[in-house]
């Protein structure tokens, strides 16, 4: 049985994890050949409906949906007048009409992915919602560090920044705990709630996280523009208490660390500028194995009615994929 | 004339209950005893195993009319209220216009004698349009029996407001009612901040937003003179911070409870359940049980249910975009039975004097007892049956509740006000 939306980390098991993992791996081959496209979904129409600006994602998506020969084409979002909850669904009740098969919905409302994957027959990828979830981002940063560690079982990552509003930390978090990755937060008392999952170790200076000697450091973005309120003194405070900077990058050097970011980097505050040259850094790499992740998931993802929300199955390729590459 | 037989009667003073007949005439309650002789052209029901006790009084109701009709008006209010063995309710201000002015209270009195069945009592505001800011015609509103004054909805900001309103209006005899939040603490004022929030990823309102307002309130009534009645407590150190003023003795205040707020976490939010999205909001079990021991300890001396309808447009919205609240006043009594007298946590007595007595005392009324010569104003509840709520059974306009289509132990069968039965299953 295969699954229709992909909304959260969260509910995914292990061995679908793995399997779309796998998948990945697949389509990343695909890449180095002449001809990038193949007829997966070829007939099939997917709808960007980004209600938030995400030039990264959104083009991800995109390149990954146009490789599998599917249609692709962007709802138009007047960002102004379509931000109340009422007019996303009567927008559902004309995406319904327009039967198109998958849509990729990036919003600043937790859970509205979710909503819409219960009132279409279209497979909804959740893009991203508000603070909540980031599922695809979450599988190309385990993707990524698979290329490093193919066994990642007890591997450390250490992340830092605003936890309070990351739905990267979120995703990414949950399902490299899920294939055995210890996880540590660091950041702002304001921005790593107390109630973090205790799973979770949380540290409270950088010192300290570097002795529990974590092999990769993942740097959230400082979402400066959504800061209504002062979660921190000032971005310079930030980047000497929290940042990479350029002492810290020579000692993530000497100690051969990994370092990952979901970016847009903002230089000077996550990172020094020095760290676009380092070469352990996997920014680049996540940017990439982004789109095979994303063709990964466009396949696996069968669309319509009556399916069950959330059910335990066991992952299978879905019948008739002509994408299991050699 | 109506004669129950063999009804079990639930007081406000004792978990026993007595079987007796009891016997109305003209609407008053003539004679309780045994074996009372059947009178001629009188109806005789049959009440053995099922428990007479007073109707229900909710102190905290939202009816929204005027302004607000889709969601529910005077008519449905009132009858969802009967439907759950409530006889007298007590609106919310924050309608639109809101309950401001003496003109404003005088439309409602007027439109509830005619569209109700019940007793329909209203609140008025503190200040003009809720605002905050400059006082409402206060005396005006007494003159129409307003007893209570609140902006419920919202807390009134600025503590030398409330004070000063304090102030004027104790001299009248009037009590505040006081909905406690820190706004720029409560964000979007969706869920209890804590493991739940986060794992949702919406900013969660935490308990001290509520627990400073309940002390800053206090306070102020401290200095005051005045009686502050906090409303809708959600919360442990809420509770205690409440239980501690009472123990001082040198303040007058009152405390309410919602049953939502006994029987539910945040927990029960899931996968996003609009209809668990309230505020004050459900927080962990631990603030739950501090509710129900401040409830059985008397720290709180009434239950209400908040009754707050929206339209099933508005609730199938997303988390973030649905507004708050559920309604109450067709599951209350129901659910109170189901989830604390049935199990053993509390006794009828408990329910008859915090949702029934007492309320009626805090807005100066006469408390509905069954005894001669009281005016008959009471319910025969079936402990045995059961209750489905599905969307037919409500009399509601709105159907936002976590209790849609659950089926929960006891059942209202007949509701009695003076010489009319008001609803008979
Ligand atoms: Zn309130």
């Amino acid at each position: 049985m295969a699954r229709k939306d992909l909304l959260d980390i969260a509910s995914l098991h292990r061995e679908e994890i793995e399997f779309l993992l796998d998948q990945s791996t697949s389509f990343k081959k695909l890449f180095t050949r002449s001809v990038k496209k193949i007829p997966a979904l070829e007939g099939k129409s997917v709808l960007m409906l980004f209600y938030e600006a995400s030039t990264r994602t959104h083009s991800s998506f995109e390149v990954a949906a146009k490789r599998l020969s599917a249609e692709v084409t962007n709802f138009d979002v007047a960002h102004s007048s379509i931000t109340k909850g009422e007019s996303v669904r009567e927008t559902i009740e004309t995406l319904q009409a327009m039967r198109t098969d998958y849509i990729v919905v990036r919003h600043g409302h937790p859970g509205l992915p979710g909503m819409i994957a219960r009132q279409t027959t279209a497979s909804v990828i959740n893009a991203g919602d508000g603070a909540h979830e980031h599922p695809t981002q979450a599988l190309l940063d385990a993707f990524t560090i698979k290329e490093k560690f193919p066994d990642p079982r007890g591997k450390k990552v250490l992340i830092i920044g605003d936890i309070l509003h990351s739905r990267v930390a979120r995703s990414t978090s949950t399902l490299l705990q899920k294939l055995g990755v210890e996880v540590a937060y660091l950041g702002p008392g304001s921005l790593v709630p107390k109630y973090v999952p205790a799973s979770i170790r949380r540290f409270t200076d950088y010192e300290a996280a570097m002795a529990w000697t974590p092999d990769v450091v993942y740097l959230l973005r400082v979402q400066l523009e959504r800061q209504d309120v002062q979660f921190f003194p000032s971005v310079r405070e930030y980047h000497r208490v929290y940042g990479i900077t350029n002492t810290r990058l020579a000692e993530i050097s000497d100690l051969g660390l990994y370092i990952m970011h979901p970016g847009p980097v903002n230089r000077g505050v996550e990172l020094c500028d020095a760290v676009m040259d380092y070469e352990r850094s996997l920014i680049t790499n996540q940017v990439e194995n982004g789109i095979s992740v994303r063709m990964a998931v466009l396949d696996w993802l069968t669309p319509g009615g009556d399916f069950p929300k959330q059910e335990a199955y066991a992952a299978q390729p879905r019948a008739g994929s002509k994408v299991i590459l050699p | 004339m109506i004669l129950l037989q063999n009804a079990r009667i639930a007081t406000e003073n004792s978990p026993v209950l007595v079987e007796s007949d009891v016997l109305i005439v003209e609407g008053i309650i003539q004679n309780i005893g045994t074996k009372l002789a059947i009178p001629e052209g009188g109806r005789v029901i049959d009440a053995r195993g099922r428990v007479l006790m007073p109707g229900m009084f909710d102190a905290h109701v939202h009816f929204r009319a005027p302004g607000f009709e889709n969601k529910e008006t005077i008519t449905t209010g009132s009858e969802a209220a009967i439907n759950g063995g409530v006889t007298g309710v007590v609106m919310m201000p924050n309608t639109r216009p809101a309950l401001d002015s003496a003109t404003a209270v005088a439309t409602v009195l007027e439109n509830a004698k005619v569209r109700s069945r019940i007793p329909v009592y209203t609140s008025g505001c503190v200040t003009k349009n809720r605002e905050g800011k400059e006082l409402a015609e206060i005396e005006g509103m007494r003159g129409l029996g307003v007893k209570m004054l609140t902006d419920d909805g919202d807390t009134t900001a600025d503590p030398a407001v409330l004070l000063r309103a304090m102030q004027y209006a104790t001299e009248f005899g009037m009590f505040f009612a006081s909905h406690c939040e820190v706004l720029e603490l409560a964000g979007p004022r969706a869920l209890n901040e804590g493991v739940m929030s986060y794992r949702l990823g919406i900013k969660g309102s935490p308990a001290c937003a509520e627990e400073i307002i309940i002390d800053r309130d206090i306070r102020l009534a401290h200095a005051a003179g005045a009686h502050v009645h906090i409303q809708h407590v959600s919360s442990k150190l809420g509770m205690e911070t409440i239980r501690w003023w009472k123990s001082r003795g040198d303040v007058k205040v009152t405390a309410e409870v919602m049953p939502h707020h006994l029987m539910f976490t945040d927990e029960h939010i899931g996968d996003y359940d609009t209809n668990y999205k309230m505020n004050p909001p459900l927080r962990t079990q631990a603030d739950c049980d501090a509710l129900l021991e401040g409830l059985i300890e008397g720290v709180f001396d009434i239950i209400a249910t908040d009754h707050a309808p929206h339209t099933p447009f508005e609730k199938a919205q997303d988390f973030l975009s649905a507004p708050n609240g559920i309604t109450g006043l067709d599951t209350a009594l129901v659910s109170l039975y189901h989830h604390f007298v049935e199990p053993g946590k509390f006794g009828w007595d408990v329910v008859v004097k915090r949702y029934s007595a007492e309320p009626r005392r805090l807005m100066g009324l006469p408390v509905a007892a069954i005894e001669v010569g009281q005016k008959a104003e009471c319910l025969l509840f079936d402990t045995e049956a059961e209750t489905t709520f599905t969307k037919e059974f409500m009399k509601s306009k709105s159907q936002n509740t976590p209790f849609i289509d659950q089926t929960l132990k006891g059942r209202v069968d007949m509701v009695i006000l003076g010489a009319e039965i008001l609803l008979e299953r």
